[in-house]
């Protein structure tokens, strides 16, 4: 989830970049060169983006964008964005906006379309998983180099002789060793020299020197302590994002090719879905050259959350099976069959769609899903009432009022074998079914789902085996 | 640190020595006087490798030897503060431990020592971690970083410490 990431920025944010100097300090500080809080102004606006053209964003936060663009550079520095530029005629751009306008953040660029002339363009966009290691580390430093001065780690090892009270260090150690025992010696009374202990110190104490080393310690230990308070909320985070898979974006390109993919396939249908789900690594449109099998590779990858793999994958699915399963449907036997299977699954997926929201996946998959599925859900509903009415009508025909239940389970049964890829595909279908009632643009969802219902209820006892049997195939 | 620098010296050759071998033997006499040398600015001079040049001799009033200005590159070995070295450990007491990198002494006192390992006395004495699975004794190969290094005319001295991430133990003479 890319909420606790997004948590984790903002907390970095405020930690260690509330304060940046205002790079302006002999000018006086008129609105415009007064930069402190920024930082986290952009950051924040950037935790609610993913690839951004910096101009927009300074538009959006009304900033001059050569103020953003300073802060910028230091986060990248800081390699807590990434940033790429190119140049870039009208076209690019519209690329862009294109694939700003699928994205969910609703944001409007309208501007940004007309200004193009070739010029180059820098976009910029969040690197949560450096963010995570960078803040790792920079916990790790301050911890480290605190700790260190408070143990006095890299110091010089001081010895005393207790007689003549002359003072060595560990740099005269060479000419101090004797060979008639191992301990050091004091060269004028050749008296056992002893470590010189800060205790011994303290009670000597007195000079200045001492008090002031003493003060430095409680100092540090102090700093030490309030650091770990402080920063204890950012420190939650962290571990608390320790084990999630990290959002990623990709390069722009690859962000733009997938946002703009989503948007189209979005638009095909209920818009409105895709819109406020996060657009995430969608195929770019390919020639339809694949079959359902494709589809089984692209959901195992898919579960096993390797988004970036299904970017190719997806693509062949995404617009072909449905209209085919469709047209297959009307004719063939076998075709209702799968389609009894698969809504059949729907009724299964509810239980999975439990664990697709709270898996960790990004949403970023999910959304990939959203927009392949919805096509096909709209199919199979299609299907699946032109099915109905058929069965209804033989029933009626066979006037076996007591059997009539029973026939649909046992139709589907049979054809199961058939049913595994798409079996898979059904469960995917569970995570459009949540995406669908949100959207609450579903174009006619409404009914196909009064019948899906009613298909679930149907078959979902009598068919629970084997779909066990099915799972375990697949 | 090594460094390949070129070094100046000014020879004096007995009289003996003159003839068609002057130049071989300037250089072995060369060679002989400088390596293993040290010197507080350059470091250790490790080899010479080669003449760069060698100038006019001059004859020394009343006694016949010659001055040759020589000019000879070489090898030369620097300890730095903050460079991680691999020693040899020569000597364990319990005010710490003594370890050779090449020429360079380098003493790591027991407060630079990790706290969880401990001065065990006896026959051969060591600092071994509870557990025994690491003992630093006489012989013992460690990394350890340079902390201090005490740089005389004729002579340099390194203090290191081992309590650092990858320092430590890297070779043990009992297992081998």
């Amino acid at each position: 989830m890319t909420d606790h990431y997004n948590k984790l920025v903002k907390l970095a944010a405020r930690a260690f970049y509330d304060d940046l100097p205002a790079k302006s300090e002999n000018q006086p500080k008129t609105g415009r060169s007064d930069n402190r809080g920024i930082a986290v102004v952009i950051l924040d606006a950037l935790t609610r983006r993913q690839w951004v053209r910096e101009e927009d964003l300074a538009k959006d936060l009304k900033l001059h964008t050569k103020q953003l663009r300073r802060t910028l550079r230091f986060f990248e520095e800081e390699k807590i964005i990434a940033r790429e530029y190119r140049r870039e005629t009208a076209k690019g751009a519209k690329i862009y906006s294109a694939a700003v306008a699928a994205t969910a953040d609703g944001q409007t660029t309208k501007e940004g379309e007309e200004k193009v002339k070739l010029h180059t363009h820098s976009y910029c966009c969040l690197d949560y998983a450096q963010i995570y290691d960078v803040v790792r580390y920079r916990l790790h430093r301050m911890k480290h180099k605190l700790k260190d001065e408070l143990e006095n780690k890299n110091t010089i090892q001081e010895y005393i002789c207790p007689d003549c009270g002359k003072r060595y260090n560990a740099l005269d150690a060479l000419r101090l060793i004797s060979f008639e025992d191992e301990d050091f010696h004091c060269e004028n009374c050749n008296g056992k020299l002893e470590i010189e202990s800060d205790k011994l110190a303290a009670q000597e104490g007195g000079d200045g020197d001492d008090n002031a080393r003493r003060r430095r310690r409680e100092k540090l230990k102090d700093m030490l302590q309030k650091m770990e308070i402080q920063l204890k909320p950012l420190v939650d985070q962290l571990s608390r994002v320790k084990d999630l898979p990290v959002p990623e974006f990709g390069t722009l390109q690859s962000w733009e090719a997938l946002a703009s993919a989503a948007g189209r396939a979005a638009n095909g249908d209920n818009a409105g879905d895709s819109r406020n789900s996060h657009l995430g690594y969608n195929g770019a449109p390919m020639p339809y050259s694949g079959d359902t099998k494709v589809v089984v590779d692209f959901n195992g990858t898919e579960g096993k959350g390797e988004g970036i793999k299904s970017e190719t994958d997806g693509k062949p699915v995404k617009v072909l099976p449905p209209w085919m399963i469709r047209s297959g449907m009307v004719l063939t036997e076998e075709q209702r069959g799968e389609v009894k299977q698969e809504t059949k699954m729907d009724g299964t997926s509810t239980s999975s769609t439990a664990q697709y929201t709270e898996d960790k996946k990004s949403k970023v998959e999910h959304d990939n899903n959203t927009n392949i599925q919805d096509e096909y859900i709209k199919a199979y509903y299609a299907a699946l009432l032109k099915q109905q009415h058929e069965l209804a009508e033989a029933a009626k025909k066979e006037e076996l009022s007591n059997s009539q239940t029973a026939d649909d389970p046992s139709s589907s049964i049979s054809i199961r074998q058939v049913g595994m890829k798409t079996k898979r595909e059904e469960d995917d279908d569970g995570t459009e079914w949540e995406d669908a009632p949100i959207g609450g643009n579903g174009n006619g969802n409404g009914s196909y789902k009064a019948v899906d219902l009613n298909v679930e209820a149907d078959e979902a006892a009598a068919d629970d085996d084997d779909e066990d049997i099915d799972w375990e195939e697949g | 640190m090594f460094f390949h620098i070129v070094l100046e010296r000014n020879m004096q050759l007995h009289p003996r020595y003159f003839g068609r071998n002057l130049r071989d033997n300037l250089v072995s006499k060369l060679m002989k006087d400088v390596e293993g040398t040290c010197s507080g600015r350059h470091g250790f001079v490790v080899a010479v490798t080669g003449i760069e040049n060698i100038g006019k001799g001059l004859i020394r009033d009343g006694t016949g030897f010659v001055t040759f200005p020589v000019k000879y590159q070489c090898v030369v070995f620097r300890p730095f503060k903050g460079e991680i070295l691999e020693a040899v450990v020569t000597m364990v007491n319990k005010m710490g431990f003594f370890a050779e990198a090449g020429p360079v002494q380098i003493f790591v006192s027991n407060h630079l020592i990790p706290d969880d390992m401990e001065f065990q006395s006896g026959d051969i004495p060591n600092y071994t971690t509870s557990d025994g699975s690491v003992k630093i004794q006489k012989d013992s190969e460690v990394r350890l970083k340079i902390i201090g290094t005490r740089v005389d005319a004729t002579e340099i001295f390194c203090i290191g410490t081992i309590k650092d991430d990858f320092l430590g133990v890297i070779n043990d003479p009992t297992t081998v």
